[in-house]
């Protein structure tokens, strides 16, 4: 028997086992939701959740992104407004700066 | 829904779960059915008639199904009656013999829109559609889809020895077959 069976698989494994069949597009869904329908069953439409998947995927990706744009502007505004306040210092000498603080203090 | 088959065969046995527990078994096994319906209809309409009423048969057996076989070996059961019913009754229909609807089946699968073979692939569908039924069954199911002959046995109820035979034989009618019509 198992000289049979390796006999058998030299001579036909040449021509190969791939089948030259095909099928319609969407027939096994379509053909799965006919027999549904015929039973009285309502399923998930899979068909159209992976669309819907991405869609929220998407919305999900836009959010995600926006926030870390909106947190990399605000630290950014943070550190220019540290520059700018530096720049000010910068700008006036500190004899200055001081009898400002001391007339503010005056006051 | 993925469940074992002790797990769907309990959902079936409740009202209110049989349906959706169908459902489930309808996609996990419908391709699978489809393709052993097709390799012997050869026509995708044909097929997908078959497998319609496979289904529907399956549906309305459910409540006399006990488990004491697998769920595929009984899907497969079915689906394979209603193939062998499908051919008799074409038989009848046109009461023509065996051979007629056999030349029938193969000018149809030339002209097929589903069916894309090369000159190879088309040559051992001739060959395997000069076999007996029942021959033509173990051949595919052995030749394409690999099943064991012990799972061969429980779907067509032949013993194992006899199934072997059948596919030995089977092999030498197609090289037979080959060599003639080089």
């Amino acid at each position: 028997m198992n000289s049979m069976k390796k006999q058998d698989n030299n001579r036909i494994d040449k021509i190969g086992n791939e089948l030259p069949f095909s099928v319609p597009e969407n027939y096994f869904e379509n053909f799965a939701q006919q027999i549904e329908n015929q039973i009285g069953y309502k399923s998930i439409n899979h068909r159209f959740l992976k669309p819907w998947m991405y869609i929220a995927a998407m919305f999900v990706g836009v959010i995600l992104v926006g926030q870390l744009f909106f947190s990399v502007y605000q630290k950014n505004s943070v550190n220019n407004n540290e520059n700018y306040e530096s720049y000010v210092l910068s700008q006036v000498d500190e004899t200055a700066l001081m009898d400002y603080y001391v007339d503010e203090s005056t006051k | 829904m993925n469940l074992t088959d002790k797990e769907l065969q309990i959902q079936l046995n409740k009202p209110d779960q049989k349906a959706k527990a169908f459902s489930a078994v309808v996609r996990a096994y419908q391709e699978r059915l489809y393709w052993h319906i097709r390799k012997m209809v050869l026509s995708h309409d044909d097929a997908n008639d078959v497998l319609q009423n496979c289904f529907m048969k399956a549906w309305n057996g459910i409540d006399g199904f006990r488990g004491d076989s697998q769920i595929s070996t009984w899907l497969y059961r079915i689906a394979t009656n209603e193939t062998l019913t499908f051919l008799a009754n074409k038989k009848l229909r046109n009461l023509q013999s065996m051979d007629d609807v056999e030349d029938n089946l193969l000018q149809n699968l030339q002209s097929d829109h589903y069916f894309n073979g090369n000159e190879i692939q088309l040559k051992l569908q001739k060959a395997i559609i000069t076999l007996p039924e029942k021959q033509r069954l173990v051949f595919n199911m052995k030749y394409f889809d690999d099943i064991t002959y012990e799972k061969m046995e429980a779907i067509l109820g032949t013993s194992v020895g006899a199934l072997k035979a059948s596919y030995h034989h089977a092999v030498k009618k197609i090289e037979k077959f080959f060599e003639e019509n080089e």
